[in-house]
């Protein structure tokens, strides 16, 4: 199982969430961020804007589709066809445990399930 | 040490927080997101949600349109692990679609600004 954080140009997000809707991965977490990149935000004039307002998106995938994932987000968020300064990020760190809290349900990343008695 | 992040409801927050403080778990972080689960929108239960009818808006609770939610992060030792996750679903679990999420994930370190120390000092104790 893997986390990915992608941040996104937040004009993007409705058709990325669309894009994983269609894919098969509904499931997903977003929240509004700013922040800058290696382009050190951007330059108008006289005045720089380094805190750029970006979506979070959070998701968690099995490892097998992980790379799907990735690519789906990436095809939705690039601008144009080669992209451009700004798109984002996409940030992949492993799971060790994913628990459903309605049915109690801990899953492994080698794929076991269990029911956790609370 | 362990990242356990969880996404819950937001009407559950304050039963949340007492019950982590009753454990032992002081320290934690919350953030207000948006989030879908699994569940698939079925139009017809919005035209009945409109219509009023009670049945349709429960059954709304897994719709997959963005739903507010608080999403929580707390580091803890791997001991804590197992109590923070089942006081965790203790409290939230209603048995509906719509409870939320818990993500467990590897930590690497943890410093104390103030004084920077390193490591698990800095953590709530087992």
């Amino acid at each position: 199982m893997h986390l990915i954080k992608a941040i996104v140009r937040p004009e993007r997000t409705d058709r990325i969430l669309s894009d994983l809707m269609e894919a098969g991965f509904p499931a997903v977490t977003k929240f509004s961020v700013v922040g800058r990149g290696k382009q050190r935000g951007i330059k108008i004039g006289d005045i720089t804007y380094d805190e750029l307002q970006k979506d979070l998106l959070f998701t968690v995938v099995k490892d097998t589709d992980c790379e799907y994932v990735i690519r789906t987000i990436m095809k939705a968020a690039r601008s144009g066809d080669k992209g451009a300064f700004g798109d984002g990020k996409i940030f992949v760190t492993p799971v060790v445990e994913a628990y459903t809290i309605s049915s109690g349900i801990k899953e492994s990343p080698d794929g076991g399930m269990e029911e956790v008695q609370v | 040490m362990k990242e356990v992040i969880a996404i819950v409801r937001m009407n559950r927050m304050n039963q949340t927080k007492k019950a982590l403080v009753e454990a032992g778990i002081t320290s934690m972080t919350a953030k207000e997101v948006l989030g879908r689960g699994k569940g698939i929108v079925d139009f017809s239960l919005l035209k009945g949600a409109e219509k009023g009818f009670e049945e349709a808006i429960t059954q709304l609770g897994d719709s997959s349109r963005l739903i507010p939610k608080r999403m929580i992060s707390i580091v803890v030792p791997d001991g804590l692990v197992e109590k923070v996750v089942s006081t965790l679903i203790r409290v939230n679990r209603t048995g509906k679609s719509g409870d939320g999420r818990i993500f467990v994930l590897q930590a690497k370190e943890s410093i104390r600004i103030r004084t920077g120390e390193r490591g698990e000092a800095v953590l709530d104790e087992v």
